[in-house]
């Protein structure tokens, strides 16, 4: 008897996960690929220049002028979604279609602003925002 | 090693059985910028009115260092589904080119900056991990 519960344990497991997952949906969108405080370790403020940048990072996403100099920025998104529907539950046995739908969306964005001087060397680098890492998490209270 | 075949066939024909289909879609914005075009943009002899010729009227038109740069950029935006029957996984990827065209006072490029992200960039399903 014990035997035979073991054998069944792991089928019990996978129909409660099955059961439990039904109608799920999991999404990701990425806008570049974001940046680390690790990736940009490289630029030494007054010494490197946005050349230097571009050769590593890529173009910016925007270059704009500002009162203290330039200001080129980079700019990444990750989103991530996730959804339950508890409504096909009852699918095989409801003549009509139910829902009960729990769902989020977490939305990191960030960019690194590079601030440069009028011979294009950084002066400033910040992220403007950092990513607050979103997790795949459908529970939405 | 012979414990391992069965369970790998195992879980092949549970994941063919449970896959119901897949999609692939793409969206782009923007003409592709072509290298040749941009090849052909020398710095310091090039003028304005070339640039245009080459590249058409730019995206975007920046007043930067009292120098004019124009920003031509496109986007192009890969979707994998997989749509199994309990569970289905998105993934969508966006990357831009850009290219920005640095002109002095008196017309004549003097930088020419570009770089393709979406080179090598591809379909991917699944959405955990980078």
């Amino acid at each position: 008897m014990r035997l035979l519960l073991l054998k069944l344990c792991p089928v019990l497991l996978f129909t409660v996960l099955c059961v439990t997952v039904l109608g799920c949906n999991v999404v990701r969108i990425t806008l570049n690929t974001p940046l680390t405080q690790n990736d940009v370790a490289f630029i030494v403020p007054g010494q490197t220049t946005l050349a230097d940048v571009i050769t590593k990072l890529g173009t910016p996403d925007s270059i704009t002028e500002s009162h203290a100099g330039v200001v080129a920025t980079y700019r990444f998104l990750d989103m991530k979604y996730s959804r339950i529907n508890f409504g096909w539950l009852l699918k095989p046995f409801s003549p009509v279609d139910t829902d009960l739908i729990i769902s989020r969306t977490g939305l990191g964005t960030d960019a690194l602003e590079l601030l440069c001087d009028s011979n294009w060397v950084v002066t400033h680098q910040s992220f403007l925002r950092r990513l607050s890492g979103p997790r795949f998490n459908p529970y939405p209270f | 090693m012979l414990f391992f075949k069965p369970l790998t066939g195992s879980i092949i024909v549970l994941a063919l059985v449970m896959l119901q289909g897949c999609a692939f879609s793409r969206g782009t914005l923007g003409e592709d910028i072509r290298s040749e075009s941009v090849a052909a943009i020398k710095k310091a002899t090039t003028t304005k009115d070339e640039v245009l010729s080459l590249l058409g009227a730019p995206d975007r038109l920046l007043q930067v260092n009292s120098r004019d740069v124009f920003q031509y950029y496109r986007y192009d935006a890969k979707v994998g589904s997989l749509l199994l029957i309990l569970i289905n996984f998105s993934r969508v990827s966006i990357k831009s080119d850009d290219l920005f065209v640095i002109l002095n006072r008196e017309g004549i490029v003097e930088d020419v900056i570009l770089s393709k992200r979406t080179d090598g960039m591809e379909f991917r399903f699944w959405p955990f991990g980078e």
